[in-house]
């Protein structure tokens, strides 16, 4: 997390993660009922077709994929808003012992930073560093991600060369394998904007 | 986890209900918050205690763009209400929180700024969310002195806040009140021991009788819908109210 962006600007960073989220989760969708569609295609296709079913048919367990790896993103963001609200409370905290220890004198002064040593730091510390290791792993699914999308585009690409082969039904194939790569390439658009409300 | 179901839908005009967090530890008491979305613009009803916020937070994160929210509606002073304000203005500065001008300087203990609060008058007012207008009913005394309903005449529901709440067993989830008899059980005690004044709660239920209800939704419990809102008013009104039993 960055200083300046502070923690309410650490939360507006999870909402935007978490819209993207909800917006490849639909695009997710849309190539699961495309696929299926696909599917149908090839079987009336027939023969010629048989690679480019094969092909719809990995294309639809991508698309599950994708959803999967979505809800463990989403997951994720969860941790993260819980880390920031203790954050924020330890922050709370630490500014009004900081003005009692700047008010106070003797004895209770003494108490204030026996209290401090023990406790302040060691959470706010903590907190952070919870805060840091929950981006890490954020930025890790966000990639792995990104390579889990290329195995799609590999797959409307060679979609594409199959339905070559489709003989009378070689015309609608390519229709249906270039909307996968259309859609494939919205999900491309939206992970990079991921990635970029990450950093 | 809490989630947040839709419980209204007409065009662009939505309530949610956040609802139900199983994760909850079981010494805070289970609250529902509610939003209300007319296009670009949203109220979130009653935000709840700072311990839920990240379950509210991310519950909501699901289903609605959080920087759409312009205002907090909060019923109440109460900590299970408005606690969490803190957080909220963490979030967005901008945040306008309505409440009844008794509370106005006390709820800045639990954050916002002078700029944070816009009281509501006794008689209640009307509360502008988008294009459509949302009204400030008074229930005062039931339980809080200060204290108010928000009425939404096109979507024909009612947020009771404290009023209609039930404090149900474990495990008794349902969003909707489906067996009233079995359900009251629940909301007598709680009624007849939070509840303050017999003469207000009379004038209340007369009120609300006039309104044209399809949903009534309480912080706490499930919601009463149909034929169950008049049973609800019904049965309150025959409650015996604002004394300790012995
Ligand atoms: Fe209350
Ligand atoms: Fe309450």
């Amino acid at each position: 997390m960055t200083q300046a962006a502070g923690t309410g600007g650490e939360l507006r960073r999870i909402v935007r993660i978490n819209e993207e989220i909800k917006s490849v989760v639909a695009t997710a969708f849309k190539i699961n009922l495309m696929a299926m569609n696909a599917i149908f295609l090839a079987k009336r296709a027939g023969q010629a077709a048989l690679g480019f079913s094969v092909l719809s048919n990995e294309l639809r367990r991508f698309a599950t994929d994708l959803q999967q790896q979505m809800e463990v993103l989403r997951q994720m963001t969860h941790g993260s808003v819980a880390s920031v609200t203790a954050l924020v409370k330890t922050e709370r905290l630490n500014r009004v012992v900081d003005r009692m220890r700047s008010e106070l004198s003797g004895q209770a002064r003494a108490m204030i930073e026996r209290y401090l040593r023990n406790r302040q730091t060691t959470s706010f510390v903590l907190h952070q560093e919870a805060i840091a290791t929950q981006n890490r792993r954020l930025s890790q699914t966000i990639a792995d991600t990104a390579q889990l999308v290329e195995l799609g585009s590999v797959l409307a690409r060679s979609a594409k060369i199959e339905a070559a082969y489709g003989g009378s039904f070689s015309a609608a194939l390519m229709q249906v394998s270039s909307d996968f790569e259309h859609t494939i390439a919205e999900i491309h658009r939206s992970l990079e904007q991921l990635s970029r409300h990450h950093d | 986890m809490k989630t947040a179901q839709v419980i209204y839908e007409n065009g662009d005009h939505r309530w949610l209900a956040i609802v139900r967090d199983p994760d909850r530890p079981g010494y805070l008491i289970d609250t529902n918050e509610y939003l209300v979305s007319v296009g670009e613009d949203a109220i979130l009803l009653d935000p709840g205690g700072s311990e839920i916020f990240p379950s509210v937070f991310s519950a909501l994160c699901a289903e609605y763009d959080p920087r759409r929210i312009s205002k907090i509606f909060a019923s109440h002073q109460d900590p299970d209400i408005i606690s969490s304000l803190s957080m909220w203005m963490e979030f967005n500065p901008d945040i306008k929180c309505h409440i009844s001008w008794l509370w106005a300087g006390f709820v800045p203990h639990f954050g916002g700024t002078g700029d944070t609060f816009i009281p509501i008058p006794d008689p209640g007012t009307d509360i502008p969310v988008g294009r459509e207008r949302l009204r400030a009913i008074p229930a005062h005394y039931l339980h809080s002195s200060g204290n108010f309903n928000l009425y939404d005449p096109k979507a024909k529901i009612l947020f009771s806040g404290d009023i209609g709440a039930a404090l149900l067993p474990p495990g008794d989830n349902g969003l909707f009140v489906e067996n009233f008899d079995r359900h009251i059980v629940h909301a007598e005690a709680f009624h007849r021991r939070w509840m303050g004044s017999e003469r207000a709660k009379r004038d209340w239920c007369a009120r609300v009788a006039d309104l044209d209800i399809d949903m009534l939704c309480p912080q706490h419990g499930a919601i009463y819908r149909g034929a169950e809102v008049r049973r609800f008013i019904d049965w309150f009104a025959q409650l015996d109210v604002g004394a300790v039993k012995s």
